[in-house]
């Protein structure tokens, strides 16, 4: 598996052309192998052929004389054989009579007329009509000399077959060779082959690839091919895809732009609604001062509400400035961001008559060294999004501790529960359904927070239908003397 | 006869004697004779195998001296062409001194070679180059190699020593064959089929020139006393045959003739002389002997 793997693993320009390589050795090798097969067989009949013809005509020489034994003339037509068979290179040929003696041998010198025939001469025939032996590279055959039905003699022949196997080594040794040649010619062809027939595969792979960093680009019209049509039509596709998707994008960005609208109409009306409440009670302590100013007590009473009522208009519109004035967008997140989300939080609760439960532990009391902007808005989603998620007169939560240079962060309610495509927005690496579908941005501009501060979401629903949103921030103290005041 | 005319000979005028295939079938007819008027002359089996331009030199010379039509007659053995010379089936032959001398009584000489000056040869007794022998004993036990039952050199002279000391051919060697040609028992004794051999010492002189390679893994263990060189006859019952004049003038001025030299060189021999019988007197000593000696 491993090795598949690292096979799949080689690009396709260069694996095509491998594979083409081992195809044509695989195919090279069986067909050297039927062919080899085929010329031994070839070879063998041809020998068998030979054999007997050597052996037809020497018997039909030598018969008489063996009938006679006559030594001579036996010796007389081996000696004639060697040379009108020069084709079939015979190295010894021996007669033997009746009794089994030798009569005549080619080479007397080495096995002496009269003698007994070697050892081993009459066990070293199988049932073809030549046996080869590989080792000695010799052909053995045997013919038995039989006059009116009696076997007179036998003539035992040895040829010389070195020629046959030399021309199998030579032929094997061509089929290596060619094969090798024409492996090698292939594998060239393939890998030049297939690299041209990748190379727009590859211009849309380097597009997409770019696409997946975040910077998908038209494939310009140069590097269209001329004569492709599939691949034309490939690449029109990717840019019609890449057209779409700016239009997506672009209309995700108008989206956003919209939810960031309506989160500022439902600030905005919350703002305003905060600061007319204090308004009545301003109005109306002012006209007490008109008219029972000179009392001391009613005077003092109506200035303290009107104080009061002022300084609750000042913190609504502090903590409104705070979130959305630019220059404050890199200021490190503080404490006071928490309480400026809760500040902002309370029209929203008031109108909807609900509960928030809060708990901030904030260690040393600075700053951390993460953004606090997106911090702050990322968590103002999240709880306008509890508590519309949660009924009226119901209860929400924000719970944030700071420990080993992790800022946890959780959120509750507990409303029906979130959907699950609204869960996968936060937790999945594909923004997923919801948001294709132009809902979910507001989540989907905390998941963007979470991606560039390196955090994580989690997201839990118990069986009574509450969620819980934690966000796991990386983030460590801020040093001192980067601090710097939350005043605008 | 001798039998000196290797097969490489052969080799080399392969095309001319496909070439006359015709003629030579013609003139070595084996089963039937010509016609009669036809001059039969008759050869030792060697020719046939050995030589057919020497046959075909022989026999446009014989053709033109004698005149008329000649036939070369050829048989496998000795004993075949004496037994047709003296059946009167041949008008004249080259036999062997031994054949001469046995039938002597039926044939006339018409005339014998002469080599080195003189109508004498020896008969050898050879063993392979490179065996440690000197004398003719250390054979004892050999498997050896004759050359025709018929033949002085090739078997005679052979029987004849070893009949001197009191033995039998079987008894002193192991074995023997006959091989049916002086060339055959060269080949014999050099390939080793047989340890030692009896053989004409002319045609072992002549071949040592024509085929060294061969001839020199043969030595000679022994050389016999010089014996009367094997002759041409003919039937006493052609003796009124002018033809077998015209061969012995044709055969003594041989060396005289252009085709005849011809002959003679290829045959390594200075010509023919007119001989007297008696020039195989010791011949015919050794067949007393033997016989005799049973």
């Amino acid at each position: 598996m491993r090795l598949l793997s690292r096979i799949r693993a080689i690009p396709l320009s260069y694996r095509v052309p491998f594979l083409v390589a081992l195809l044509m050795v695989v195919i090279s090798a069986v067909i050297s192998e039927r062919v080899l097969d085929r010329l031994s067989s070839t070879q063998e009949s041809f020998l068998d052929g030979l054999a007997g013809s050597y052996l037809d005509g020497l018997s039909a020489s030598v018969l008489p004389a063996v009938l006679r034994g006559d030594v001579w003339e036996v010796f007389d037509a081996l000696d004639r054989s060697q040379s009108s068979y020069a084709a079939l290179s015979p190295i010894e040929t021996v007669v033997t009579g009746s009794d089994g003696k030798v009569l005549a041998a080619s080479d007397p010198t080495r096995i002496p007329t009269y003698s007994d025939l070697p050892q081993g001469y009459l066990g070293r025939y199988g049932r073809d009509p030549v046996t080869l032996d590989d080792e000695t590279l010799t052909g053995l055959a045997r013919r038995a000399l039989v006059y009116q039905g009696r076997e007179i003699g036998a003539i035992h022949a040895a040829f010389d077959v070195s020629p046959l196997y030399a021309e199998r080594r030579e032929i094997l040794v061509t089929l290596l060779v060619t094969n090798s040649v024409l492996a090698g010619l292939f594998a060239l062809g393939g890998f030049l082959l297939v690299r041209q027939m990748i190379g727009p595969m590859r211009v849309l792979e380097n597009h997409m690839r770019a696409a997946v960093q975040g910077s998908a680009e038209l494939i310009p019209a140069r590097e269209f091919p001329s004569r492709d049509g599939e691949v034309t039509s490939l690449f029109l596709g990717y840019n019609k895809l890449v057209h779409a998707e700016r239009e997506r994008a672009d209309l995700a960005m108008q989206l956003a732009e919209e939810e960031k609208l309506a989160s500022l109409g439902r600030l905005a009306s919350g703002m305003a609604h905060e600061i007319n409440n204090p308004l009545g009670g301003l109005f109306n302590a002012i006209d007490t001062l008109k008219t029972h100013g000179a009392t001391p007590g009613v005077r003092e009473t109506s200035i303290s509400l009107i104080e009061r009522g002022l300084k609750g208009i000042r913190d609504v519109v502090e903590a409104t400035l705070a979130i959305y004035r630019p220059e404050r967008s890199a200021r490190p997140l503080s404490k006071e961001d928490f309480e400026d989300v809760r500040l902002l939080m309370k029209p929203e609760l008031r109108r909807r008559r609900q509960q928030l439960a809060w708990s901030v532990e904030w260690g040393n009391g600075g700053a951390l060294a993460v953004k606090g902007n997106p911090v702050r808005q990322a968590l103002l989603n999240l709880l306008l999004n509890a508590s519309a998620a949660t009924t009226e007169g119901g209860e929400i939560g924000l719970h944030a501790n700071q420990t080993n240079g992790y800022l946890r962060i959780e959120i509750t309610d507990n409303g029906p529960g979130m959907p699950t495509d609204s869960i996968a927005v936060l937790t999945t690496p594909s923004p997923g359904p919801e948001l294709r579908a132009g809902r979910g941005l507001g989540l989907w501009m905390v998941r963007c927070m979470i991606d560039e501060l390196g955090g994580t979401a989690t997201v839990t629903r118990t069986p009574e239908g509450e969620t819980s949103v934690t966000l796991i921030l990386p983030a460590k103290w801020e040093d001192a003397h980067d601090e710097q005041s939350h005043a605008a | 006869m001798p039998n000196i005319w290797k097969s490489g000979s052969i080799t080399r005028r392969a095309a001319l004697a496909l070439g006359i295939g015709a003629t030579a079938s013609g003139m070595c007819r084996g089963t039937a004779f010509a016609q009669d008027d036809t001059f039969r002359f008759g050869l030792t089996p060697v020719f046939l195998s050995n030589d057919l331009e020497l046959l075909i030199l022989l026999q446009h010379y014989l053709s033109s001296s004698i005149g008329g039509q000649v036939e070369l007659v050829t048989r496998r053995t000795y004993q075949e062409i004496t037994a047709l010379l003296v059946a009167g089936q041949l008008h004249s032959a080259w036999i062997c001194g031994y054949p001469y001398v046995q039938f002597k009584t039926d044939l006339d000489l018409v005339a014998a070679p002469s080599w080195h000056g003189k109508p004498l040869y020896q008969s050898y007794l050879i063993a392979a180059a490179g065996r440690d022998v000197t004398e003719w004993q250390d054979l004892q036990g050999d498997i050896h190699a004759f050359s025709d039952p018929d033949s002085n050199s090739g078997s005679l002279v052979t029987r004849a020593l070893l009949a001197e000391n009191g033995m039998q051919p079987d008894g002193f060697f192991s074995r023997s064959f006959y091989t049916y040609g002086h060339r055959n028992v060269i080949r014999a004794v050099a390939s080793g089929l047989a340890q030692s051999g009896s053989v004409d010492g002319y045609v072992w002189e002549v071949m040592i020139e024509i085929e060294p390679g061969l001839v020199e893994q043969t030595k000679i263990v022994r050389r016999s006393e010089w014996l009367g060189f094997p002759p041409v006859a003919a039937p006493k019952s052609f003796r009124g045959d002018p033809r077998v004049a015209r061969l012995r003038d044709a055969l003594i001025s041989m060396r005289e003739d252009a085709g005849g030299r011809k002959v003679l060189k290829l045959l390594r021999l200075d010509g023919f002389v007119a001989t007297q019988p008696t020039l195989f007197d010791t011949i015919a000593a050794k067949v007393e002997m033997l016989r005799r000696f049973g």
